[in-house]
């Protein structure tokens, strides 16, 4: 902070003093949780920001000036997130970047919604990559906020899709999900979409988030059902833990998911992971070799879970920043958002742009499975994702949701 | 007390006029650390001076948060006129009711149970919250907007201060006030005695349920201010997390002392303003600080500073000078050795790091206190050793002599062993 404030202040001074014109750096604020239970995830979408932003300012920054980064550790709570949204305001940034939890997004894109309105000089723009809850992008969706992530419908329904054409799907589907909103989503979408895809949910199941320690109660139940496939939106622990119990019971379904991808979980699941299916906006394999090594050496890691997210959120936001120029003079930020909303960008699986409606990225989503023979192994194991196919974003995407009433600068 | 007065005087008028000079962002701090001291104050009122350590405070802020929420938004769409500055008492009134509600059940126990029913109460509530969207909003919350109220718009953080300034000054003399009328002597008495009480004649679950009402009250104005300032409120506030900071708080700053939790409560959320902008590791350092006060001062920074007004006439200021300044110096020696080592640590077993040795095949020199350190040279790990151990050594040095001279002192005082301040025995 000292060290924007100064600069500030000194650009200040000088325009006082003399009229010569000083660029305005544009400053990033990343509020991720940097410490607390959620650090993991909160340092890969920071690494992943940075890395994208060093490249732009490698490649000459932006308005004449390297573009400024600076991290926030929100502490992984929503009032940790208001306290360094205001300290972020307060330093005069232009953007914002957070993604690990969509109750840190909620505060976070209000945060930027009702600053917006009081500071109607002074906007800033709120990228979520991380953030799933479909209310961000319905009630609680404004002009200044950008969805890089997908949604429980967005990743059901190519996830169904691939697994039908695969003939894995069957006829009979067990829906089982953690009872809070994300869950809950996961369900609807699951019920939704029955018909399209010619099943039947034999029995779905809302269970509490991250305190079962044995899913054998579950798997039984699962058992009785006799389905073909079992779709979960669980993370964590809740989808470890189900796994094993259904590799214990000797139960054999196939699993469809969303998280199967976070770091550890394949490690954990051993040969019971194997087979199952995971629907993610980007597969490692897919990629151009020279990109992911290039990620690997600055980072000391290939891209793993949400940091392609992040990679394409803010690669897309740089793109943008490539057809706005304000030649050095104050940098408007409505005009960068009327730019996100016009760039197209291509992440290596296909273009991907932002709709205008809810500001949700259109984004092509990869259905694979786990499988042993792939280009990169994960978690020190000898299986990995292997694509299964790839589904166009426009196939893919949910409709804007009616509740979504975006209000646009004039 | 007349110096009291003067001094908690000179503090309003500190924080009258200093805001409108800092930034926002410490605006916003200030905000945070008035809300945490209310909250500890309120909670102090149960713990301190009733002898009831509730595990479950959270749920009485929580309620005063969402009840607040909830009322924000229909002055938002016009439903219901009420005025911003008034909110609070709505979130009072609400935890006031939920608070004798779960007194009623939890004071029939005390001690341990009675922790694990205010525990199972607050869980209760944190686990029902995510399943109830209209109620709670989900795991994205519910959220609002201040509307203006007084002729003011209350958009900007320093209205808000200045909202949340009153109401907690009010709110914390209201608790001062109660502590010195005769309901207040009586919550004291079932801290030390509940039987006694009986005996007397009063009704002692009533008396508890009415103080855990109180508490539960105050607790949930200091809800309120949080809803007001943040213009949000979701159910992670009624995680066991911020049941865990209340306590925390409370005897950081030392719970036998009214003042003791709102000290605490300031210093402890200053310091995580200030450090976790600076250091990821600040949750190591909070917890340091935690422990040593409850080692060498159980009785809170406000025990300590307590004890050195009680005897500011006895003890001998002069001979004390030295030892202080000399105890000063080492701990500032010992600080700095933790938080170099702590902060190398950081540094060099982070990924970045890692990924740079990966990249470059060297461990470059990394820099701490503006200075550049190399990893594998002596010298960095010399440096933190040659802080620590005469630090140490100063330390014990300047704490046995005094320790000593407050002894002393006792014994030149006309044998009031009572009195005498536990200050540095190092425990019980």
């Amino acid at each position: 902070m000292p060290r924007w404030i100064t600069t500030a202040t000194a650009v200040a001074a000088l325009g006082v003093i003399s009229p010569a014109v000083q660029a305005e750096p544009l400053k990033i604020a990343i509020i991720e949780s940097l410490s607390g239970p959620q650090t993991s995830t909160g340092r890969l979408i920071a690494t992943a920001a940075e890395y994208v932003i060093d490249q732009t300012n490698t490649a000459g920054g932006f308005n004449g000036e390297a573009i400024q980064v600076k991290e926030y550790d929100n502490a992984g709570d929503t009032s940790g997130a208001a306290t360094k949204f205001r300290e972020a305001a307060a330093d005069g940034a232009h953007v914002i970047i957070q993604g690990a939890s969509s109750a840190i997004g909620g505060q976070v894109t209000e945060d930027v919604r009702k600053h917006n309105i009081r500071n109607p000089d002074h906007p800033i723009i709120y990228i979520n990559v991380g953030a799933e809850a479909m209310e961000l992008r319905g009630k609680k969706c404004h002009f200044h906020a950008f969805h890089f992530t997908t949604t429980a419908p967005y990743r059901t329904v190519p996830l169904m899709q691939v697994m039908s054409e695969q003939g894995h799907l069957g006829k009979r589907v067990y829906s089982i999900n953690q009872n809070y909103s994300w869950g809950r989503d996961m369900e609807t979408a699951i019920v939704d979409n029955a018909d399209r895809f010619g099943y039947q949910v034999v029995d779905k199941v809302l269970h509490e988030v991250n305190r079962i320690q044995d899913f054998s109660p579950f798997v039984a139940r699962i058992k009785s059902e006799n389905p073909d496939s079992v779709i979960t939106g669980n993370w964590s622990n809740d989808l470890l833990l189900l796994m094993k119990a259904v590799g214990d019971a000797n139960l054999d379904v196939t699993f469809g998911t969303i998280f199967m991808d976070q770091p550890g979980n394949v490690a954990n699941a051993g040969n019971v992971a194997k087979g199952h299916y995971v629907a993610h906006s980007s597969n490692i394999e897919l990629l151009d070799e020279a990109g992911t090594e290039a990620y690997k050496k600055a980072t000391g890691h290939y891209p793993v879970f949400i940091e392609p997210t992040t990679l394409n959120g803010v690669g897309l936001f740089a793109e943008a920043l490539k057809k706005v120029d304000f030649e050095g003079g104050d940098i408007n930020v409505d005009e960068i958002a009327l730019a996100m909303e016009n760039t197209t960008f291509d992440n290596g699986l296909g273009g991907m742009h932002v709709r205008k409606a809810d500001h949700q990225a259109v984004i092509p989503i990869v259905v694979s499975q786990v499988a042993s023979d792939v280009k990169y192994p994960v978690d020190g194991t000898e299986l990995g994702f292997k694509p299964v196919k790839t589904v166009a974003g426009a196939d893919a995407i949910y409709p804007a949701q009616d509740s979504c009433r975006m209000r646009r600068p004039e | 007390m007349r110096y009291a007065l003067i001094a908690i005087l000179a503090l309003l008028a500190l924080l009258i006029i200093a805001p409108p000079l800092l930034g926002t962002g410490w605006q916003y701090a200030l905000i945070n650390a008035l809300i945490a001291a209310l909250f500890a104050a309120a909670f102090n009122l149960l713990v301190g001076q009733g002898g009831m350590l509730s595990f479950g405070h959270a749920a009485y802020f929580g309620v005063g948060a969402f009840t607040v929420i909830h009322l924000m938004q229909s002055v938002e769409y016009g439903d219901f006129p009420f005025p911003t500055v008034l909110l609070p008492l709505a979130g009072a009134a609400v935890s006031l009711l939920c608070g004798v509600l779960a007194g009623f059940f939890a004071t029939m126990r005390s001690g341990v149970y009675f922790a694990l029913v205010t525990l199972a109460l607050a869980e209760l509530l944190h686990s029902l919250a995510p399943h109830w969207d209209e109620m709670f909003g989900g795991e994205a919350g519910l959220s609002s907007m201040r509307m203006p109220s007084l002729g003011l718009t209350f958009g900007s953080t320093l209205e808000v201060y200045y909202l949340t300034l009153a109401w907690v000054v009010i709110c914390i003399g209201l608790l001062y006030a109660y502590t010195r009328t005769p309901f207040g002597r009586l919550t004291l008495a079932l801290r030390d005695n509940e039987q006694r009480i009986r005996f007397m004649g009063f009704n002692a679950h009533g008396t508890k349920i009415l103080v855990f009402g109180i508490s539960a009250m105050f607790s949930g104005v200091a809800g309120s201010l949080m809803a007001i300032s943040n213009e949000t409120a979701n159910y992670s506030v009624f995680s066991t997390q911020v049941s865990a900071l209340v306590v925390l708080h409370t005897f950081v700053g030392g719970s036998t002392i009214f003042f003791g939790p709102i000290v605490g409560a300031c210093v402890l959320s200053l310091f995580t303003f200030v450090v976790s902008g600076v250091t990821h590791s600040w949750m190591l350092y909070q917890g340091i600080i935690f422990v040593l006060v409850m080692l060498f001062a159980p009785k809170g920074i406000g025990g300590v500073i307590q004890a050195h007004i009680e005897q500011r006439h006895s003890l001998p200021w002069k001979r004390l000078a030295a030892p202080y300044a000399l105890a000063t110096l080492a701990g500032l020696m010992v600080a700095c050795a933790t938080v170099f080592v702590v902060q190398s640590l950081e540094i060099v077993l982070s990924r970045e790091y890692a990924a740079a040795v990966a990249r470059t095949g060297e461990y470059a020199p990394y820099t701490v206190f503006g200075l550049e350190w190399r990893v594998f040279h002596p010298l960095t790990w010399l440096f933190p050793l040659l802080l620590l151990v005469p630090g140490l050594y100063m330390l014990r040095r300047a704490f046995a002599r005094i320790q000593t001279l407050w002894d002393n002192d006792e014994s030149d005082d006309d044998g009031d062993i009572a009195t005498t301040p536990e200050l540095m025995e190092g425990g019980r």
